[in-house]
């Protein structure tokens, strides 16, 4: 069953130098309980896609989309501001790419959960979101949660804050976990612990996972089905074993062959543009795969 | 040896709670080597890093830059021998300043070379890390990610220092964009004779640009080995966890994760 | 300038403010030339045409001495102006400054400095301004000393939040990295951060410091006749309605256009400037 249906996306910014059209016709879809992987260029279009699934771009002024955004069967374009409103934090949340800036930094972390456990349980008393936000951050591998709660962003690691942003945006248990980057601040085993606790989101309530990453390995490992975005177009997409298996389009081998190797081998020199990668989309069947 | 780390210890109180960010770190960098520091995560780095940047004084400990002894509070010479480059490079640049205004500041604080050369210079750096001169007019929010963090690394550059500390310096770039970055920062060492405190969680870019590791695990400096050896032989069991979990994309390398972290 | 002008013409609701801001400024600049009865600012008296309901000569009609109220009305947007400015040259900087201090520098200096600023900006700004001017002689410079006194912890409180987000930004460690001074960090580096919301307030405010002293003037406590005050106008006319009712609507008509126009402008600026709140 589709959750998520993204069709011929658009956006353009409105800035003081002009237009500027930063996803030229993204289509993808996700199904309950998929995991998802969208993976490519820096400044393709990742984070600005997964914003618009939540509908916080809609509420930009100089942001223009067009095409169709659908999440269990409606059109995100027909609900109204306060619709959408109520669906983020709760049918849908997003682990935003960077934690330092989405936690406000003049509150500390205990306060911020709370209202985050308020929004999927209103009225929750003080003591009892302490207690779940507790629970939560231990899930996440953090050592100490009541320090954590009692302390400002700044007084945080940047893989701690990271961990308070998952940890907030699991709270819920959405149907849609949106989330953008969210192992980069991490030492690799904390990071297998956050995977396999979305791992376990997915298998117990059938949350879907739109998952955004530079790191290709937890790609590989993660997701089901893999989207290679480059220049605000999907140039590659299909199940995650025949995408590193067999990349076909320039762009995606060109990233293969970039990723540094635990092997060494030293950095290869590759551009990081070349009209090559501007070749049309390559869709792999979904096969046995997926 | 360009600095000396000399049992340096940290605690931070938040209300009633206390973390030893720190405990009894001794390290001595090498001039002209690239030593990664890798580790759990909070177990320290950036408070080190902080601490050598001069940000923070240690609670314990001292530091011995190029033979004489850190002070707290650091003279303006000293602030300049040391710089930083983040992991964000879009929120390290001011959205409101252009590019060339930035590089400038750093020619401005420290009054480098003659003022009536400065424009010149800032256009010198910008082509030092592979960037087009004319870019200097530009607001960072139109540049792309691998280019701000190259006009971050100019800005460290600018100051002419010789120890140049990198904190997740390629995280938030793609990995074709990285490459580049890390060749980037490759060549300079080379050309420049720069030192890198090196701070990642990414063992296999440690693998491809260190020249030493550094493990940390709570506070605690566990490891310290070349890199050679490291990958060879990871001699601390934190060190064997950290690449066991290592994701990676290619059989070769599943196969060496698994001998060294000892899964069977 | 031309983009300016197509975000203009995309955005009607700014597009009005903007044409009304001008009306009115142009009102201000031009007062003497533009004004049918000049001399009517003053205390001038014309007991025949006392009390004249708007006609081709009167547009507005005349006052209870005869005066010619669009005239007034004129002179009037010209004083309200030059309150709007003087308070607003003297609170902006301060208040600014203020904050910037607070929100940078932290430690004591931000407890002190937020604590006054709460002090004051608890207290409703119309019970500040009239328990000031209830001290001092009821002239002009009080009327402005009152309100700029009440007007400039908003902007240490705007600006203050505005820092606070902002310090924690890598470009502010790099300039402390660096070793940049504290004001070069707070005023080149901050500062222009909080320039699109302090601005789009200054445009707001425009229209609220006229709001204010029109009312401080309504209780008797801001402008003094003879000069003309779009407040006192109205206060005085309320009396005569609904018989003379041009007497408080003109007015009244005056002010709500220069607070509405000076709104619709800082709403659109705040888009336009992509300013935050
Ligand atoms: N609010 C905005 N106003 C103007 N341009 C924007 C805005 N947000 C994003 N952009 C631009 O849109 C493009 C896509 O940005 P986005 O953040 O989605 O990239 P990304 O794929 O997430 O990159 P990264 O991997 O570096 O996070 C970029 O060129 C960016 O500069
Ligand atoms: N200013 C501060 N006040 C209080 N505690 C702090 C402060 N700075 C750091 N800490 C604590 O010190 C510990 C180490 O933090 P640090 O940022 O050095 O970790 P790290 O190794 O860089 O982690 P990461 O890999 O997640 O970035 C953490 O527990 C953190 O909460
Ligand atoms: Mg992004
Ligand atoms: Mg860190």
């Amino acid at each position: 069953m589709t959750l998520l249906s993204i069709r011929d996306l658009k956006l353009t910014f409105r800035l003081w130098s002009g237009p500027v059209e930063v996803l030229h016709g993204i289509s993808l879809a996700i199904g309950k309980g998929e995991r998802v992987a969208l993976v490519g260029e820096s400044g393709s279009g990742k984070s600005v896609t997964a914003r618009i699934i939540l509908g916080l771009l809609q509420e930009q002024r100089n942001a223009r989309i067009s095409g169709t955004v659908e999440f269990e069967g409606r059109d995100l374009a027909r609900l109204s501001a306060r619709e959408r409103m109520s669906m983020r934090g709760r049918a849908m949340s997003m682990i935003f790419q960077d934690p330092t800036s989405s936690l406000n930094p003049v509150y500390r972390i205990g306060p911020q959960f709370r209202e985050v456990l308020d929004r999927g349980s209103p009225g929750i008393s003080a003591a009892e979101a302490r207690a779940r936000a507790a629970q939560m951050l231990a899930e996440v591998s953090i050592r100490e949660p009541d320090r954590v709660l009692d302390s400002y962003p700044f007084q945080l690691s940047g893989g701690m804050n990271q961990r308070v942003m998952i940890a907030m945006a699991l709270a819920n248990r959405p149907a849609l976990l949106l989330a953008d980057e969210p192992g980069t601040a991490l030492d690799v085993t904390v990071q297998a612990q956050t995977l396999d606790l979305m791992r376990g989101l997915v298998a117990d309530h059938g949350t879907a996972v739109l998952f955004i990453s530079h790191n290709l390995g937890v790609v590989r490992e993660f997701a089901d089905r893999t989207y290679v975005i480059y220049r605000g177009r999907i140039v590659e997409s299909g199940p995650t074993a025949a995408v590193f298996g067999d990349p076909r389009h320039a762009y995606t081998r060109a990233l293969m062959a970039a990723q540094p190797r635990l092997t060494g081998g030293g950095l290869p020199d590759i551009p990081e543009r070349d009209p090559a990668f501007d070749a049309p989309a390559i869709h792999h069947a979904a096969g046995g795969a997926a | 040896m360009i600095l000396q780390i000399e049992n340096i210890s940290k605690t931070f109180e938040t209300g009633s709670h206390r973390v030893q960010a720190l405990d009894d770190i001794t390290l001595a960098v090498e001039a002209g080597e690239c030593l990664a520091i890798v580790g759990e995560s909070g177990s320290g780095k950036s408070t080190l890093a902080n601490i050598v940047l001069g940000l923070y004084p240690p609670g314990r400990g001292r530091l011995v830059f190029d033979g004489a002894e850190l002070p707290d509070q650091r003279s303006l010479a000293l602030r300049r021998a040391i710089q930083l480059v983040q992991q964000n490079p879009l929120s390290a640049l001011n959205p409101r300043r252009s590019v060339g205004a930035s590089l400038r500041l750093a020619l401005d604080v420290h009054d480098i070379g003659p003022r009536a050369g400065r424009g010149a210079r800032v256009r010198d750096l910008l082509a030092a890390v592979g960037l087009d001169p004319a870019l200097e007019a530009r607001a960072p929010a139109a540049l792309s990610g691998g280019q701000r963090q190259r006009v971050a690394i100019a800005r460290a550059l600018a100051c002419e220092s010789r120890l140049i500390v990198l904190d997740e310096p390629t995280s938030a770039l793609d990995v074709l964009v990285q490459a580049q970055v890390l060749r980037l920062l490759h060549r300079l060492r080379q050309e420049h004779g720069l030192t890198y405190l090196f701070i990642t969680h990414d063992l296999a870019v440690v693998r491809n640009i260190a020249t030493r590791v550094a493990v940390f695990q709570r506070g605690r400096m566990v490891e310290l080995a070349d890199t050679e050896a490291l990958f060879s032989a990871p001699a601390h069991p934190y060190t064997r966890a950290l690449i066991s979990a290592v994701p990676v994309i290619t059989e070769e390398e599943k196969a060496m994760r698994d001998r060294l972290g000892g899964k069977p | 300038m031309r983009r300016a002008l197509h975000i203009l013409a995309a955005n009607p609701l700014t597009l009005t403010g903007a044409v009304l801001v001008l009306l009115v400024v142009l009102a201000a600049l031009l007062a003497d030339v533009v004004a049918p009865y000049p001399e009517h600012a003053g205390a001038v008296v014309d007991f025949l045409n006392f009390n004249k309901p708007p006609s081709a000569e009167h547009l507005f009609g005349t006052d209870l001495v005869g005066r010619d109220l669009f005239s007034r009305v004129l002179f009037a947007y010209r004083i309200s102006l030059l309150l709007g400015v003087v308070v607003l040259v003297i609170s902006v900087p301060v208040g600014v400054t203020l904050g910037l201090m607070a929100g940078y520098l932290g430690g004591r200096r931000e407890y002190v400095l937020m604590r006054i600023t709460d002090v004051f900006l608890s207290i409703p700004p119309l019970v500040l301004a009239m328990s000031i001017m209830g001290v001092l002689p009821p002239t002009l410079l009080n009327g402005m000393l009152a309100v700029t006194a009440m007007w400039w912890p908003w902007y240490t409180r705007l600006v203050y939040n505005i820092v606070r987000g902002e310090k924690v930004e890598g470009y502010v460690l790099a300039a402390e990295i660096i070793g940049a001074s504290k004001w070069h960090i707070m005023f080149r580096e901050i500062l222009p951060n909080c320039v699109p919301a302090v601005v789009t307030k200054i445009t707001l405010d425009f229209g609220f410091v006229i709001l204010i002293v029109s009312s401080l003037s309504f209780l008797g406590l801001g402008v003094q006749p003879p000069t003309p005050d779009l407040g006192s106008m109205v206060a005085e006319g309320a009396r005569y309605l609904p018989d003379s009712w041009w007497l408080a609507v003109f007015p009244g008509l005056a002010i709500l256009v220069a607070v509405f126009g000076f709104n619709l402008v800082g709403d659109g600026l705040r888009d336009i400037l992509g300013a935050e709140q």
